[in-house]
């Protein structure tokens, strides 16, 4: 009989205690309020403009990531030039502060006597505006980095030979590169999506109203956790229905290549 | 016609030095050479995705040198196929056309595909297609433009060696029914010997030596040229096959090869197969040449000896065989080899 594998037999133990710790509280919060509940919960237009503010101001800070990231994406994956390794750790440093920070930071520039904020004559404070700026701070990463490995992983002569058939950079970018880089460019818009409907801390201290679901639920923490929780149950099942959605999409996109 | 006029180019690790070629249409042009020696990089210089440091490229006396590729109608074929993976065949096959505009794409698509003989593959996606299915599509998709000139990267060097011979013969009869210019990178000599209307040796970033292939392989000016293409008996002759043999006629010389093939052939013979006797014997090599020796190198422990009989023929042998015959040069001598060793191509 062949011996067993003594050392993946302790990694997957080790590995199962992990999973489940991710996994209980999840199932946990998910079984805890019954369907009426959440029926009910739902239809309180309060919590149902939260949600779909939050969804929504998660989209556009996703558009607008993709829309000014993907160009940086592709230039990192494509060029050489100095001061290369300087702008990618840039692009990361939203990633590792702590977002209450960004929030402060944010504020500097988009507060009514910030940089931008005093100037253009949007207002960015207690706005949806202010929240979108939040969530594309903290957010816009997941995307470039997910761009420009997708762009990385594009043959260079690919593009030669698109070039020489007649197309232009741009054409051989839109026909080419772009195509074959699109299973990345979604992951990264889901993870960049769901960073964004997550934020808390860097968006309350911007703007606490229009009130997003995650304030919505700190804001009804302080009359109890019954009356918290159905909305957290909600935003949940939400976010995991589309990111499952959007995981089989992006999965089945790509089968012929 | 396509010129350089002393292009240069330094690329990461490697570069080419004023390269001067002039490349008539309807040529095709093989650059032969070993890997590193800067082939891709001129190749690429030409198609326009590099710019050269100095120099001019023109192709039919127009200056491209600075023009972006998509400008100038110039076809690429890479060793890797690069068929677009998100495209079908016919996709693929299509693409230069639909980026243009172009009307009637079924029925040039079609037509190429029949020339290159991927008619029955045209739904699929490449990742299904065989290597030399792959690379047949990558010529198809780079004529369909009617390239002004057909850059080739070692295309058959990711084919195993059977679809390798194949597609070489497919290449021939493709070149010789749309008759397009063409530069055809290779390491392999066979290959250009084969294929090449004229050759360019090149070595360390630099075109050493351009000619017929009979000047090439017959009259290296250069040791590199001549260690590179190997000092093997290589002769073009007209092959006849009668029963169980090939009779191959060469100037006044007639050989035998187990070979089958007819028309105009290569033939090459290594060195070492050939048996060299000051006297006539007894045989069972169906090939027996007369001559007299011309030529003597001493290489070490063998002895290369050149010996015309009416061809020139390279015999190597031991030193102390060498020492055995007591040849001298302008001695007589017979040459016997098999016909199995007779290789035709």
């Amino acid at each position: 009989m062949r011996k067993p594998e003594f050392t993946t037999i302790f990694f997957a133990l080790m590995g199962f205690f992990i999973l489940i710790f991710i996994i209980l509280p999840v199932l946990s919060l998910l079984f805890s309020e019954t369907p009426g509940v959440l029926i009910e919960t739902a239809e309180n237009p309060v919590v149902f403009d939260a949600i779909f503010l939050s969804c929504y101001t998660a989209f556009l800070a996703t558009l607008i990531a993709l829309i000014f990231g993907i160009p940086l994406a592709y230039i990192l994956a494509r060029k050489n030039f100095p001061g290369k390794n300087v702008i990618k750790a840039v692009i990361d440093v939203p990633i590792v502060i702590p977002h209450t920070v960004a929030g402060i930071a944010l504020l500097t520039v988009f507060g009514s006597n910030g940089v931008v904020g005093g100037n253009v004559g949007i207002r960015f404070v207690d706005s949806i505006f202010g929240i979108i700026v939040a969530m594309l701070f903290v957010s816009a990463p997941f995307l470039i980095n997910s761009a420009r490995e997708g762009f990385e992983s594009v043959n260079p002569k690919l593009e030669n030979v698109s070039r020489s058939l007649g197309a232009s950079q741009i054409k051989t970018f839109f026909k080419i590169s772009f195509p074959l880089a699109s299973k990345n460019i979604l992951t990264g818009s889901i993870m960049t999506w769901a960073r964004a409907i997550s934020e808390f801390g860097a968006v309350i201290i911007i703007a606490y109203y229009p009130m997003i679901a995650p304030t919505l639920i700190w804001d009804r923490l302080s009359y109890g956790i019954n009356y918290s929780r159905p909305v957290a149950v909600l935003l949940i099942l939400i976010c995991l229905g589309v990111f499952i959605i959007l995981r089989i999409v992006s999965g089945r996109n790509h089968d012929k290549t | 016609m396509i010129k350089l006029e002393d292009v240069s180019k330094n690329w990461k690790n490697f570069s080419v030095k004023n390269i001067n070629l002039e490349i008539k249409n309807g040529e095709y042009f093989v650059i032969l050479g070993p890997t590193g020696a800067g082939k891709t990089l001129l190749l690429e210089t030409i198609a326009g995705f590099h710019y050269p440091d100095t120099g001019r490229i023109l192709i039919d006396d127009k200056d491209v040198s600075f023009l972006p590729p998509e400008k100038r109608k110039v076809g690429f074929v890479y060793q890797e196929f690069m068929l677009f993976p998100h495209k079908t065949v016919f996709e693929n096959i299509a693409f230069g056309l639909k980026i243009r505009g172009e009307k009637n794409i079924k029925n040039q698509v079609e037509g190429m595909a029949d020339l290159v003989d991927v008619k029955n593959i045209l739904h699929r996606y490449q990742k299904t297609l065989s290597g030399g299915e792959k690379q047949r599509v990558a010529v198809a998709r780079a004529l369909i433009i009617k390239p002004k000139l057909l850059l080739m990267d070692e295309p058959l060097s990711a084919l195993d060696a059977l679809t390798q011979k194949k597609l070489r013969d497919e290449l021939k009869r493709i070149h010789s029914e749309t008759g397009a210019t063409t530069i055809h990178v290779t390491h392999d000599q066979e290959e250009a010997l084969v294929l090449g209307d004229r050759i360019g040796i090149m070595d360390k970033g630099k075109i050493v030596q351009t000619g017929t292939p009979e000047e090439i392989f017959r009259k290296p000016e250069t040791e590199f040229v001549a260690n590179f293409v190997g000092a093997e008996n290589i002769f073009t002759g007209a092959a006849e096959i009668k029963k169980d043999i090939t009779e191959i006629k060469i100037k006044n010389v007639v050989l035998y090869s187990t070979h089958k093939k007819s028309g105009k052939v290569n033939i090459s013979m290594r060195p070492e197969d050939i048996i060299i006797s000051k006297e006539k014997m007894e045989s069972s090599a169906r090939n027996v040449l007369y001559g007299k020796v011309v030529e003597i190198e001493d290489k070490g422990a063998i002895i290369q000896l050149k010996v015309e009989c009416g061809l020139p023929f390279v015999v190597v042998i031991t030193r102390q065989s060498f020492l055995d015959l007591n040849i001298n040069i302008g001695a007589s001598v017979y040459l016997y080899f098999k016909a199995g060793n007779v290789h035709l191509f």
